[in-house]
């Protein structure tokens, strides 16, 4: 019965590949257009395929991440390590320096510490693309007197270290809580990387998925 | 110390390198060099701190007659001169790359290297090939130690990657590529991701891609993205985009064990070339987070170059909803004169944290370059801060760059 259905679509996979490979075509080689201005791409690529600077944020990312791809023909790995991994070697003047010394990527606007909390909200997995998640640890770490916090989830009850002192509180305080655990648990992560504050309340064995229901 | 004596000999290395005659043949050699001298306000110091960092990029290429071999390196020392700090450095990347062997089949890089793929990607020391030109079909292999950077070092130890990918090439600019990779910390495997990408224009002025990545070991979705662009004008781009992504944690972290919430985008956008001299873009994006949050940003920006060699760019944005609001202006132009470049701009930003703090944050930049020649430039930046922490403070570099 299995092989009834999945005969045709081997075929019809086969029958597509084949087809595709039979109008196989060379890709074009940029090296020549490496010093051309983005304006003069629009030559050949005036259609919806790849216009602009190079399609945007999220679309330069398939791009660039493509098996395939020609980045090589113009730009180093360090055009895209400048920006992921903090450099500036190219001595960009646009970029700016983070408070811990390390050359910042131009998405980092005004004073990217005053307003992070919102804009790692627009997308918050684009953070990891970059940070791994102890860059957010070891910086949170080190905030003096870190119980004074102000940070949804907590608030309701004072500060961080007040919520876990009085657990028992409203029902109402307590589902916030885990609202906010399953909006931002990476956050959580941010200052309790080993997780153990939710063992406090929350029993936890290997292999359980209570709170895949429960929160 | 020992980095600084690694950078040299690795600099030497690369000037033999490309200094012997390979049968007769002499490589290439360029190198980048730029020394800077930066001062910032450190956060966790509490404190001004002035680094000195020294970058060194060299390729050494056509290492054989065919220019298939090449040698690429790039690296960072930098010293807190006002600590006692140690001096870090990170080895961005340092490989050797053979291309189009095997008849234009093969391409291989050994060393390290950045890789990629839809499912993992990153800096490894290890290596990476590509077999291509399999008719449209082409695979690509890699695996090696992770390499971390944080905090201007590298970091981490015991880590490895390692990911595999088929693609299809196709006319129209078809692509199709699926892929696998997986992490590992300290033995032990932590993530394991499958993906599927693909974008295509079957009419000029249509484009579609579109990503899926899934977590085999949380057994969820880690990523989804869907976008269309239309061009129906040569200088009128609109785009639609539908983005869910979920956090995934390692298989050994606590975190594993929660459930979460998806975060779901839905954005529209318009690029429009007035002329080739003047660019206006403007996009939405309303942003759910997950019982019953949500957010709007809207987002307007315009690019003009009035005359040759004199660039401005401005762009507001405004967003209201979950987590807090936003509202600020970015404005920056720059000048070319002869050998000579200057740049200066500003950020404003007005915002409210939900249930924390208010404020704003503002920063104003300049900077200047000169080119004595092609070998030797110079370029400066300074920047003011003013902002919650800060209400008066001063950051920024001068460099003496060098390009051989």
């Amino acid at each position: 019965m299995l092989n009834k259905k999945i005969i045709p679509i081997i075929l019809l996979c086969t029958v597509f590949i084949v087809v595709i490979a039979g109008l196989a075509f060379a890709k074009t080689d940029h090296k020549d257009f490496k010093n051309s201005r983005l304006d003069d791409c629009k030559d050949c690529h005036n259609g919806a395929a790849i216009v602009g600077n190079h399609g945007g944020t999220r679309e330069h990312r398939l791009l660039a991440e493509r098996a395939s791809n020609n980045c090589s023909d113009c730009h180093q790995q360090s055009f895209c390590l400048d920006c992921h991994n903090g450099g500036n070697v190219d001595v960009s003047l646009k970029k700016s320096i983070s408070q811990t010394g390390e050359t910042m990527p131009t998405t980092h606007r005004s004073d990217f510490i005053s307003i992070h909390p919102i804009k790692a909200k627009d997308d918050p997995q684009s953070c990891y693309r970059c940070h791994e998640q102890r860059f957010c640890s070891e910086c949170h770490a080190k905030i003096p007197n870190p119980g004074n916090m102000q940070i949804k989830g907590h608030t309701a009850v004072g500060n961080t270290q007040r919520y876990f002192l009085v657990r028992g509180d409203s029902a109402a305080n307590n589902a916030a809580h885990a609202s906010e655990a399953r909006r931002n648990l990476q956050s959580c992560e941010g200052c309790h990387p080993d997780g153990r504050v939710c063992t406090t309340c929350h029993v936890l064995s290997p292999g359980a998925k209570v709170f895949k229901t429960a929160h | 110390m020992r980095l600084i004596l690694k950078l040299l000999s690795l600099t030497l290395a690369l000037l033999a390198i490309a200094s012997l005659p390979a049968r007769s043949h002499a490589a290439e050699l360029s190198l980048t060099s730029s020394t800077q001298y930066l001062w910032y306000q450190d956060i966790l110091a509490d404190k001004k701190e002035n680094d000195v960092a020294q970058y060194l990029r060299v390729n050494v290429t056509k290492l054989d007659k065919e220019g298939k071999a090449n040698i690429y390196a790039y690296g960072r020392a930098s010293q807190q001169v006002t600590s006692d700090e140690d001096l870090k450095g990170r080895l961005y990347y340092l490989y050797f790359s053979y291309q189009d062997a095997l008849n234009n089949h093969l391409d291989l890089r050994v060393g390290r290297t950045y890789v990629h793929s839809a499912a993992v990607s990153g800096t490894i020391d290890g290596g990476f090939l590509e077999v291509k030109n399999l008719g449209p079909l082409g695979i690509t292999g890699f695996g090696g130690r992770e390499v971390l950077f944080q905090d201007k070092a590298e970091v981490g130890g015991g880590n490895a990657m390692s990911g595999a990918s088929v693609y299809l090439d196709a006319p129209k600019t078809t692509h199709v590529e699926v892929s696998y990779g997986n992490k590992y910390r300290s033995s032990d495997l932590a993530r394991e991701n499958v993906g599927l990408d693909y974008t295509t224009t079957p009419v000029e002025m249509f484009n579609t891609y579109g990503r899926v990545k899934y977590d085999t070991i949380g057994d969820k979705f880690n990523e989804l993205l869907f976008g269309i662009k239309l061009a129906p004008l040569k200088d009128l781009l609109l785009k639609g985009e539908f983005v869910e992504t979920r956090p995934t944690f390692d298989n050994n972290s606590i975190y594993a064990f929660f459930a979460v919430d998806r975060y779901r985008e839905i954005n529209g956008s318009l690029e429009y070339a007035i002329t080739s001299a003047y660019k206006f873009n403007l996009k939405y994006a309303k942003e759910y987070f997950g019982e019953d949050a949500d957010a709007n940003v809207y987002d307007i920006g315009l690019w003009a170059r009035p005359i040759p060699d004199l660039t401005f760019n401005g762009s507001y944005e405004k967003r209201n909803g979950f987590a807090g609001q936003l509202s600020g202006f970015r404005f920056d132009a720059g000048y070319d004169i002869a050998k000579a470049k200057i740049q200066a701009g500003i950020d404003y930003d007005d915002f409210t944290r939900d249930d924390s703090r208010a404020g704003t944050a503002k920063k104003y930049w300049a900077g200047a370059g000169y080119q004595f020649n092609k070998l030797i430039g110079l370029t400066a930046r300074v920047e003011w801060d003013v902002n919650y922490r800060d209400s008066d403070a001063w950051q920024g570099f001068g460099a003496v760059n060098v390009n051989y």
